[in-house]
């Protein structure tokens, strides 16, 4: 008798590799589940900022960070189950969310929230990957382990998302007569624009979204233009 | 190049040369130039090493179509291949082990998925090697031999220049062949690369079957045996295997579609089989079924 086409033992390896990886799937999507619920919570507050002065920010911040606190307990979870298996063989599963977690952190703290005895929080500061690794407590830009960490293109995505935040808010704060807001804004946003033309970028989504930062920049050009038209740039923050 | 361009007044225009180099941009620092510029090198890396690896995997996969190219010329199964054909394979494999040391160091650990659309060239080359093992033995290949039989093709090309490059997965590695390749970075062969590369694997065999049976006028079958198998058995054997296993990939289309393609050729191995049996001894050695359709206007 020939030897048979298939080794018998052959099915039942392949099979219960594909029940595993089913398994890890299932797991991960019950994770994600959670995370993203805290996510969609913490931006739907983010959404009030629009109108709300800049007097009752700490009290929308503080809320807002009581959301964070949430973001990070699932990341830990997240980056805890995840760490168990190839980082890039299921990373496309959460980096959307991932990306959508550091902009809630950064904007909060750009807008002066998350401050500590040791670094009070203050408005315009923006966060390094490295400090966004220290805020949910994990690793960034792993390079010489395989786990679970935040990537380079994770937090550049997130910076993108802030800016087209904030160019929105550079808009409503003027209609709530903060023009020194929209001021500050702006510079940030063309120093951000200056910085992401720096990189070198292939035809990916990264490129995409980069393009599209050019939008907000005139966006909020234009606010500053329509507040110096009428001369209601507040001299101090006038260059 | 004779004559020159002039201006209005009739005066020859200095040729100043290909222009130079834009400027570089005149960007002016602000505070967050330096944490761009990190971010900036960090990803040049990440996108070089892509390009490199995405280079060799082109290569990798030009030269397993070759082979099997090559193997689609055999006409026997379950039997050594024809020495100018294993030769033809030798070499390619050789090639391909050196393009395979190449790049084994760019995808260890955390950077082996990380690269993995850009590693497609292993789908190809299990395809390669399975079509290969089973024209030798008529049996598939198992996930972990073939892995190994893929980790020895990089450590021989990481060997140095002048070693014999052994016909991989038959011969053990000389032992001259030393520290340089024992050592050598492997490159891995995920369960995906393998049951993709099987999929393909039915599509070269029913290729193999058609010319096989047209050619020899027989279905191509193992040699020497009380019971010898069919090709059609063997095609039977892999189908029920996919059939039977969960899908894979979470959630993409690939599985679905290679599975259709996998149906297909079953059912065309199925009906050579058929047409064999049932009017096996009327054909001449040589004729080819027409494919044409009944009512066709007869040619004067």
């Amino acid at each position: 008798m020939a030897t048979p086409m298939i080794d018998p033992a052959l099915f039942e390896q392949l099979k219960s590799k594909i029940e595993t990886d089913t398994k890890i799937r299932k797991e991960l999507h019950q994770i994600l589940d959670d995370l993203n619920q805290h996510i969609a919570f913490t931006q739907g507050l983010f959404s009030r900022i629009h109108s709300t002065p800049r007097s009752k920010y700490p009290s929308l911040l503080g809320q807002v960070e009581e959301g964070i606190r949430k973001e990070i307990e699932s990341v830990g979870k997240l980056s805890q189950f995840a760490s168990q298996y190839p980082y890039y063989k299921y990373n496309h599963m959460w980096t959307r969310m991932i990306q959508d977690a550091i902009s809630t952190v950064l904007l909060c703290t750009w807008l002066g929230g998350m401050g500590s005895e040791a670094r009070p929080g203050e408005l315009g500061r923006l966060l390094t990957l490295e400090e966004i690794g220290e805020v949910f407590q994990v690793p960034v830009n792993l390079k010489d382990q395989d786990a679970f960490h935040v990537t380079i293109e994770e937090y550049l995505l997130a910076l993108i998302n802030i800016v087209d935040e904030l160019s929105r808010l550079a808009m409503n704060s003027v209609t709530l007569g903060d023009t020194s807001m929209a001021v500050q804004i702006s510079s940030f946003i063309k120093d951000l624009h200056a910085g992401f033309q720096i990189l070198n970028l292939k035809n990916d989504i990264l490129r995409k979204r980069v393009d599209s930062i050019k939008y907000a920049v005139k966006k909020v050009e234009d606010v500053i233009y329509d507040l110096s038209l009428r001369n209601l740039i507040p001299a101090k923050a006038s260059e | 190049m004779v004559g020159f361009k002039r201006d209005y007044q009739g005066n020859a225009k200095k040729h100043h040369g290909p222009k130079p180099a834009a400027a570089p941009k005149s960007t002016m620092r602000n505070a967050y130039t330096p944490m761009f510029e990190r971010l900036r090198d960090e990803l040049d890396a990440h996108h070089d090493r892509r390009d490199r690896i995405g280079k060799a995997s082109r290569d990798v996969t030009a030269l397993s179509k070759k082979i099997i190219f090559s193997l689609q010329r055999v006409r026997q199964i379950d039997a050594s291949l024809p020495q100018d054909i294993q030769a033809e394979v030798d070499s390619r494999l050789a090639e391909i082990a050196k393009l395979l040391a190449s790049i084994a160091p760019e995808v260890q650990d955390i950077n082996r998925y990380r690269y993995s659309r850009s590693l497609v060239c292993l789908e190809e080359l299990v395809e390669a090697l399975t079509f290969s093992h089973y024209l030798k033995t008529q049996t598939l290949v198992d996930q972990a031999h073939l892995a190994q039989v893929v980790e020895d093709l990089a450590r021989q090309g990481a060997a140095p220049e002048d070693e014999v490059m052994a016909d991989a997965g038959t011969t053990p590695i000389p032992e001259q062949a030393g520290q340089v390749a024992a050592e050598a970075p492997v490159i891995g062969v995920t369960q995906e690369d393998y049951l993709y590369g099987v999929f393909d694997l039915t599509g070269e065999m029913m290729r193999f079957a058609t010319t096989t049976s047209a050619l020899t006028g027989q279905m191509a079958s193992g040699d020497g045996h009380d019971e010898p198998r069919t090709i059609v058995e063997d095609m039977h054997d892999l189908g029920s295997l996919f059939e039977m296993l969960p899908h894979a990939g979470g959630g993409n289309k690939t599985w679905e579609k290679k599975l259709e393609v996998m149906r297909q050729s079953v059912q065309k191995v199925e009906k050579l089989g058929y047409d064999r049996t049932i009017r096996g001894s009327e054909r001449p050695k040589g004729w080819i079924p027409d494919l044409t359709t009944d009512d066709q206007p007869n040619s004067p």
